[in-house]
């Protein structure tokens, strides 16, 4: 019995270290950017807000911070609309179900560098040009789309049907069935998959890579920019306003339509 | 095909199919997806310029200079060893994780969820950055090490393959552990107790009846690792410092630094095919093993 209890002891003991491991970068992040040194020490050197004063004062990073919160809106609102859509047909009306799913999800299995890439090729071939804000637009339209099919895909194969067909008997058309009961009833599906694709397209890396140019950075590139020729904390600034965003945009999901949802919608 | 449909119950499945619902979403990924590598695949078969990107002279000359060229076969072999490092390690932390998930009662699994969830939800970059804040060479590990005088001189964490590995272990254990305890929440609690209550120690139990029971989500987890490592790309710059040169950074450099679109894509074709032949192996090898537990 005692052997057990130890053993079990153990094995949470490892549980909360591996959930340690998980969250120290985020937890580090923030402690750096709240940090009066420009390295975080031990023992450490004492509060300052001075990184984010240099935050504010930076206008490549306010610049590019509010082009990619549009950039992450517009796609949301194209992503949410067309992700649906597709969702709505593939699992109502599709013939061939399993084909139209792989392709539709095709995005998430490729490597987004790659992918960045062949756009970049693709772009000049059709004299679109490599770096403009409609392909840059595109390639994230492009990788968030799955993420709405997806959890849409998930709450519809739970949908009772009958609900619809009871609707429609007692007079409703085909308009006012789907907006006063279908809607309302995928909606969590429908909300999970629009915040995936706000925080895909917030923080993609590997499509802005290759497409974003001069007067289209966008806020991960330009702190990847920063990082990779110097060492500095206003980085930490930036990445801990990102993470209370995203902190921000969850805790309203979870309020909305509960977390499992986002789980087993992005699970499928 | 579009057939007028009547009004009424029952008759909703029965009415022509809205092409205008999938048309969009379909046009985008047909458009800018599959063309896009469709004209990689084609771009890798055409001769480099020297001026512009390439020419449009077919050749296999891309092909027959990078697999004639022994440094690139160690670049590829260092990618591949790191998408293998990285899903063994994902694998061994990630399936304590998963089991401890799988069996939270529903309180603590919101909790859990929101924990396992929470990295993922913070870009790349920005994690990345937290690791090199806690690797670099006067970071917060090495500071708390040369402090306590374990180090003097400190360790070598980052701007090599061990840094390289924490960030990829560190990304894509979330991934794993989905894939896990999704299989793992597949197995009645009941027959491990059912196991148990017949004298199976829990160690026989783990191995006899949880471990092949998750099969089938270790497959999973473990192809979605794989290939998500080996063509990761901010982790080997950031973290390795542009010392760990993997198939990913040496595309992106023959375009955009060399600006030789063919050679580029011709490396790219090549990583894709590596990658497809691992799978195929481990394919073969898992069947094998699923094949080996049921006899």
């Amino acid at each position: 019995m005692r052997r057990r209890r130890l053993a079990r002891a153990v094995f949470l003991t490892l549980i909360a270290l591996l959930y340690g491991f998980l969250v120290a970068p985020i937890v580090i992040v923030v402690a750096a950017s709240l940090n009066a040194g420009r390295f975080l020490v031990f023992p450490p050197a004492g509060l300052s807000l001075q990184w984010y004063a240099k935050l504010l004062n930076s206008e490549p990073f306010v610049r590019s911070f509010f082009f990619s919160l549009r950039l992450a809106a517009l796609t949301t609102i194209i992503t949410t609309i067309i992700g649906t859509a597709a969702a709505l047909y593939v699992v109502r009306h599709a013939r061939r179900k399993d084909g139209l799913r792989m392709l539709l999800v095709a995005p998430l299995q490729l490597p987004g560098i790659m992918t960045s890439l062949a756009l970049l090729i693709f772009y000049y071939a059709i004299g679109l040009g490599g770096t403009t804000y409609v392909g840059l637009l595109i390639g994230h339209v492009v990788v968030c789309t799955p993420y709405v099919f997806l959890t849409v895909v998930a709450v519809l194969y739970n949908f009772d049907r009958s609900l619809e067909e009871a609707a429609r008997s007692l007079g409703a058309g085909s308009i006012t069935t789907f907006r006063r009961i279908t809607l309302p009833i995928i909606k969590g599906g429908v909300i999970s998959g629009a915040v995936f694709s706000f925080i895909t397209s917030f923080d993609q890396f590997p499509i802005s890579l290759l497409l974003s140019g001069v007067g289209t950075t966008t806020l991960p590139i330009q702190v990847f920019d920063y990082l990779r020729f110097s060492f500095d904390p206003t980085a930490a600034a930036v990445g801990t306003v990102n993470i209370l965003i995203t902190l921000a945009v969850v805790l309203m999901t979870e309020r909305l339509v509960g977390l499992e949802s986002l789980y087993w919608g992005g699970r499928q | 095909m579009v057939g007028a449909g009547t009004r009424g119950a029952g008759t909703l499945t029965r009415r022509g199919r809205p092409w205008f619902l999938i048309v969009p979403a379909l046009a985008v990924v047909v458009v800018f997806f599959v063309l896009p590598y469709a004209n990689l695949v084609a771009m890798s078969f055409l001769t480099p310029g020297k001026a512009e990107p390439y020419v449009s002279v077919p050749t296999l000359g891309n092909y027959t200079s990078a697999l004639g060229d022994a440094f690139q076969w160690w670049i590829l072999w260092r990618t591949l060893k790191l998408g293998f490092l990285t899903t063994l390690f994902t694998l061994l932390l990630g399936y304590p994780l998963a089991y401890n998930l799988a069996r939270a009662s529903s309180r603590t699994k919101g909790m859990l969820l929101v924990l396992l969830l929470s990295p993922l939800l913070v870009g790349v970059v920005i994690r990345s950055f937290g690791w090199m804040v806690l690797l670099a060479d006067n970071g917060l590990i090495n500071s708390v090490v040369k402090h306590w005088g374990l180090a003097p001189l400190g360790l070598k964490l980052m701007y090599n393959e061990f840094g390289v590995l924490v960030g990829t272990v560190h990304i894509y254990l979330p991934f794993m552990v989905l894939s896990l305890s999704g299989a793992l929440q597949n197995i009645p609690p009941d027959l491990e107790l059912a196991a148990r209550s017949l004298g199976a120690s829990s160690t026989m139990v783990f191995w006899r009846i949880v471990f092949p029971l998750s099969l089938p989500g270790i497959f999973a987890g473990c192809l979605l690792v794989f290939v998500l490592a080996v063509s990761s790309y901010v982790i080997p710059v950031l973290l390795g410092g542009f010392k760990v040169i993997t198939t990913p950074l040496l595309v992106v450099q023959t375009a955009v630094d060399v600006h030789n679109w063919p050679s580029a894509a011709a490396q790219a074709v090549i990583l894709f095919a590596a990658s497809l032949a691992c799978i195929g192996l481990y394919f073969r090898l898992m069947n094998r093993a699923m094949r080996g537990l049921s006899a």
